[in-house]
């Protein structure tokens, strides 16, 4: 199966202490990388206020991973250990590749077209204008 | 910015409502507006930047029309679908409240 690509971002409690987001952290990479993954990123956004109230909370701290991985099952299992943690109040994982795969595909056409333009639409561009000038 | 644009949502057929009376077949000349995004060449909305997004959502956190913002087809669809990532891990609101 070819390899997917995942953002994944959990969001704890304002009050919870530097240690203990770590260890969920670690413990997320743990179990990543035995179901196969691999962990390409991580950052520590730290606290934001929360658009809204997510259990009577108005900020959070923010943690986001990026993975790759071909199993399902990682992220089957990663969800089930944000659920259970207990500073986590929310958590999201959005696979990416289909759309970079999409993305890559535009870029590519773009280029195809940039390099294809020079003979055809510039000149187009320019002759109106040296005509006017002409003219008048 | 959403204070700015309602003139032009109140389309043709009622053009009294801006400016002053004129007798004119225009009343008003409509600036073109051009894709933000095309002009920039993004090829991915994030929906970690919530202070982009931002500018393409109301007060109250509706996501505005594309007659409003002038963003092509093909980018409102990615802005939408990045408005809706980012509003479901908090970064935007769903309604916010006043």
């Amino acid at each position: 199966m070819e390899e997917r690509l995942y953002d994944l971002i959990f969001i704890c409690r304002p009050d919870t202490p530097e240690a203990e987001g770590d260890k969920i952290l670690a413990a997320l990479e743990h179990s990543a990388v035995e179901k196969g993954g691999k962990v390409e990123k991580v950052e520590k956004w730290g606290a934001r206020r929360l658009a809204y109230r997510v259990h009577k909370h108005r900020e959070g701290q923010y943690f986001f991973m990026q993975l790759r991985g071909t199993q399902g099952e990682m992220i089957k299992e990663l969800e089930r250990r944000l659920k259970v943690a207990d500073p986590v109040i929310k958590y999201l994982t959005i696979r990416l590749d289909e759309e970079i795969k999409r993305q890559k595909k535009l870029v590519h056409r773009r280029e195809r077209r940039a390099a294809r333009r020079p003979r055809k639409s510039a000149p187009p561009a320019a002759p109106p204008a040296g005509e006017n000038i002409a003219a008048n | 910015m959403a204070n700015e644009s309602p003139r032009p949502q109140s389309g043709p057929p009622q053009r009294e409502g801006g400016g002053p009376p004129r007798r004119g077949k225009r009343q008003y000349f409509r600036k073109k507006k051009v894709c933000r995004f095309c002009t920039e060449k993004v090829d991915y909305i994030d929906y970690k930047k919530a202070d982009v997004l931002q500018s393409f959502v109301q007060e109250r956190g509706k996501i505005l029309p594309r007659r409003m913002t002038g963003t092509c087809s093909r980018h409102q669809r990615w802005l939408t679908v990045a408005i809706k990532r980012a509003r479901n891990i908090a970064l935007l609101p769903f309604a916010s409240e006043l």
